[in-house]
């Protein structure tokens, strides 16, 4: 290779390098100055995320119930005699740890979707825990008992093993990127990229599949069901966007991922995320910070010592 | 934000300046030697003894090294289990002597000791004559004493042959004694005694015999002359002690060694335990006693820097004196001053180079922690701490128990391994993993609560990868924590510390791309490019 193809590639390289966010950059440009340290909980307990966009007007799973004391625990039977269908969760959990997924009312009690029996007493334990912060890093915590979303039947054909979520960074209200997380057998039903779970970038104007990979490595169609990953058009994607936009304007944090389930009947926003993770940018095969840049406030300087943007 | 700025490139300025400016008045106007900074070698040496008593009374003697202006001996520990150790002094040698009662069965003590020691070299003046007499307190260095027969004719013969003329000058004298002792006389490999007459006669002798030869030929001659006993100090176990002799030139000891050809000279890893011919032990009877030297060299800052940083006014090194008056010594803070180059090194793998570890000082901590236990055995040890802990945790999963009892069980599940580790060690002879006790045990249970959920949540070889690259972070930090520079340095100007604090500061702005970032982003990076 001569000299000058040399100097060529590295240009080319540092031009491409240019494109891609990084996680320092990400911390320091994007959620420090965006995101108030006061404002986390907002993110980070799922109780008050649910307050604050239902008040909004801003779909989100019917809360049933929520506990914070034993107190509380003695009317649980009570509570939870006319739910068939419901999902138990830490307010402040995180990885789905502590989350029991109910699908129908036996005569003894409930059955999860993962073929577990649970009596009023197992359910009452279970809360307990969640209660005390077993999951929750040993903070104490608030038991949510919701309603269980009904999975659109487009992404249960898609994948069948538990709930495909959508992904959406917003930096200042606008999306800037957005993926589907769909859950594999190994991923154990879970929508986690790092534990297994496929990452579908999603065209933000049309809301189509562009791009899918699976621990880094690109591919076009389910490994489990075979069904194809790209080219398909998500239901409800105007609502999509609409909705994630609203959640942004209702909360003040200005960098954020929102995770939205999608129903027969239309979105629900399930959680938002004050530190989304730059994975995203493989699973669109497009780096993010020509479209960060484009929508960032025109005042805003960067807390940097020079701005290599 | 233009103001954030200009506090923070203000404060980066200064952090940067003052410590510089501080640095170049101690060199410049304080008369800091950059010489001092290079660092010395230190030799640690163990003394151990062994007996095996039968119900009587057992007592045991032995020299310990003085601090002179050639060697600075340092940080003297001692075990003696049942014996009473007494230290006296006289004006020249330091005994330690170890007496015990109805000793029974095998007992051990040890002494240990760092000494630094300096390379010295004399001049004798090519004109100078033998005095005609010296002040009456080196009398005896001139007298004739046991096993060094000043006044035997055979002496005289021995003079006669190597010096037929006597009355030249010191130089000469001493020249053609030493070429006769080092070249005629053979080196013999042999531990017993040997007086001066018998090294004469049979025409070969070892240290000893050489020794007193040379005594003798001296007193005979008219120069003070003495024998001095101590080591040559190399990694490793002897049992064999060394001696060499001094003679009184114009008025100072001047060392001659005629077995490794020392002319007037004492290389720095000759410890000097004791003057005059006596044995190195003494012991009761019939107690099958053993003894041997363990010896091992590292690198320190010198001796003179401390001494130097000691002195000088302007210093925060001042404060040294105050820190060694209520017992935390030199070692000790040279080990916390280089915890924050440790640091400085884990923001570098995590945020430069991108690596994942437990914890951000974690790998500090521990790298100074194997300080003491070499960093193989350090790292064997935080593996087997974090592995077990971990596997009790995951009992303690399975039975539900909340966060905070769980971690104080973690805790003490960790005080018990590293107390186990420690005793076992030692049954096993395995002394460097003794050392563990140094580990920082909470920040230990919190790494291994953090191994098991990486482990619940992301599966054993996550955990294990992070745990690699952890021991990666952990040895990095080791090798520049254990650099003697940087340890000297920090000694000298502790005003370095601002430094770590701007890099630091400039770490915390740096929005560049992390290498793994560079490899995680490989795809999307050439993608991008060729748009």
């Amino acid at each position: 290779m001569s000299f000058s193809s040399w100097i060529a590639n590295w240009q080319k390289f540092h031009k491409g390098r240019a494109q891609v966010l990084s996680m320092n950059q990400r911390n320091l440009h994007f959620i420090y100055p965006n995101n108030a340290r006061k404002h986390f909980p907002i993110a980070d307990n799922k109780l008050l995320t649910k307050q604050i966009l239902g008040a909004s007007g801003v779909p989100v799973p019917e809360t049933y119930q929520s506990y914070s004391s034993f107190f509380e625990l003695r009317s649980l039977e009570h509570d939870l005699a006319p739910c068939h269908e419901f999902v138990i969760k830490p307010a402040q959990g995180s990885g789905g740890g502590g989350i029991v997924v109910i699908s129908e009312k036996t005569e003894s009690g409930w059955n999860s979707v993962s073929g577990h029996h649970y009596t009023a007493a197992d359910l009452r334990r279970h809360i307990a825990d969640i209660i005390f912060g077993v999951y929750s890093f040993g903070l104490s915590d608030h038991a949510i008992i919701e309603a269980r979303v009904d999975q659109h039947i487009e992404l249960n054909e898609l994948s069948p093993f538990g709930l495909t979520d959508v992904r959406i960074i917003l930096c200042h209200d606008k999306p800037v990127l957005s993926m589907l997380r769909v859950p594999t057998k190994a991923s154990d039903g879970k929508a986690n990229l790092h534990q297994g779970a496929l990452g579908i970038g999603v065209d933000i104007e049309t809301g189509c599949g562009n791009h899918a990979i699976h621990d880094g490595v690109p591919l076009s169609h389910h490994p489990d069901t075979g069904a194809a990953l790209l080219e398909r058009k998500l239901p409800f994607w105007d609502d999509i966007l609409r909705i994630s936009c609203q959640a942004a304007q209702a909360v003040p944090l200005k960098y954020l991922g929102v995770d939205l389930a999608i129903a027969n009947d239309g979105p629900l926003i399930l959680e938002i995320n004050v530190r989304p993770g730059i994975e995203i940018q493989n699973a669109n095969m497009l780096g993010m910070r020509p479209l960060l840049e484009q929508v960032r406030a025109p005042d805003q300087q960067y807390n940097t010592l020079g701005n290599s943007l | 934000m233009p103001k954030r700025r200009f506090f923070f490139l203000t404060l980066f300025s200064l952090l940067i300046a003052a410590p510089l400016g501080l640095i170049s008045y101690k060199l410049l106007v304080l008369d800091y030697r950059m010489a001092d900074l290079i660092p010395a070698t230190s030799y640690h040496v163990d003394i151990n003894m062994a007996v095996d008593g039968h119900g009587d009374d057992i007592h045991m003697r032995t020299y310990l090294p003085k601090s002179d202006p050639r060697q600075h001996v340092t940080e003297e520990t001692q075990t003696s289990g049942d014996f009473r150790l007494d230290i006296s002094s006289d004006p020249l040698n330091r005994i330690a002597t170890w007496k015990a009662e109805a000793v029974k069965g095998p007992q051990s003590v040890h002494y240990s000791f760092a000494v630094q020691a300096q390379h010295v070299q004399y001049r004798i003046p090519t004109d100078l004559q033998i005095p005609k007499s010296y002040p009456p307190q080196l009398a005896h260095y001139l007298r004739a004493e046991e096993g060094v027969q000043v006044n035997d004719p055979l002496i005289d013969e021995a003079i006669d042959k190597i010096i037929p003329r006597r009355d030249v000058p010191v130089l000469e004298l001493l020249t053609r004694m030493h070429r006769y002792l080092q070249d005629e006389l053979k080196n013999k490999n042999f531990s017993g005694y040997t007086d001066a007459i018998t090294a004469y006669k049979l025409g070969e002798a070892s240290c000893n015999g050489k020794g007193r030869l040379f005594v003798a030929m001296a007193r005979k001659m008219n120069l003070p002359a003495r024998s001095v006993s101590g080591l040559i100090m190399k990694s490793g176990s002897k049992r064999v002690s060394h001696q060499w002799v001094e003679i009184y030139v114009n008025g100072y000891w001047v060392p001659f060694d005629t077995i490794n050809d020392h002319f007037a000279e004492l290389p720095a890893n000759f410890l000097t335990l004791y003057y005059g011919d006596e044995v190195l032990f003494r012991h009761s009877r019939n107690i099958n006693f053993q003894y041997s030297f363990q010896i091992t060299k590292k690198l320190v800052p010198k001796s003179s820097l401390r001494e130097h940083i000691g002195d000088s006014m302007l210093n925060i090194a001042n404060l040294y004196q105050t820190f060694e008056s209520i017992g935390i010594s030199q070692n000790l803070l040279k080990i916390i001053l280089m915890i924050p180059f440790g640091a400085l090194v884990t923001v570098i793998f995590r945020n430069v180079i991108g690596i994942e570890t437990f914890g951000t000082f974690l790998p500090a901590l521990i790298a100074s922690a194997a300080r003491d236990t070499g960093l193989l055995w350090g790292a064997i040890g935080f593996v087997m701490v974090i592995v077990l802990t971990a596997l009790i945790r995951r009992g303690m999963d399975w039975l539900q128990l909340l966060h905070s009892p769980k971690m104080a069980i973690l805790l003490t599940s960790v005080v018990m391994i590293i107390l186990g580790a420690t005793v076992l060690s030692v049954q096993f002879g395995l002394g460097q993993l003794a050392h563990l006790s140094l580990f920082p045990i909470a920040i230990l249970a919190i790494t291994a609560e953090r191994f098991a959920i990486f482990e619940a949540e992301q599966g054993l070889y996550k955990a294990a990868r992070v745990t690699v690259a952890t021991l990666v972070v952990i040895a990095a930090a080791y090798a520049v924590m254990e650099s003697q520079f940087l340890q000297s340095m920090v000694l000298a100007f502790p005003e370095l510390l601002f430094v770590l604090i701007a890099l630091n500061m400039w770490l915390g702005k740096w929005i560049g791309m992390r290498i793994s970032e560079f490899f995680r982003f490989r795809k999307l990076i050439w993608s991008e490019a060729t748009k």
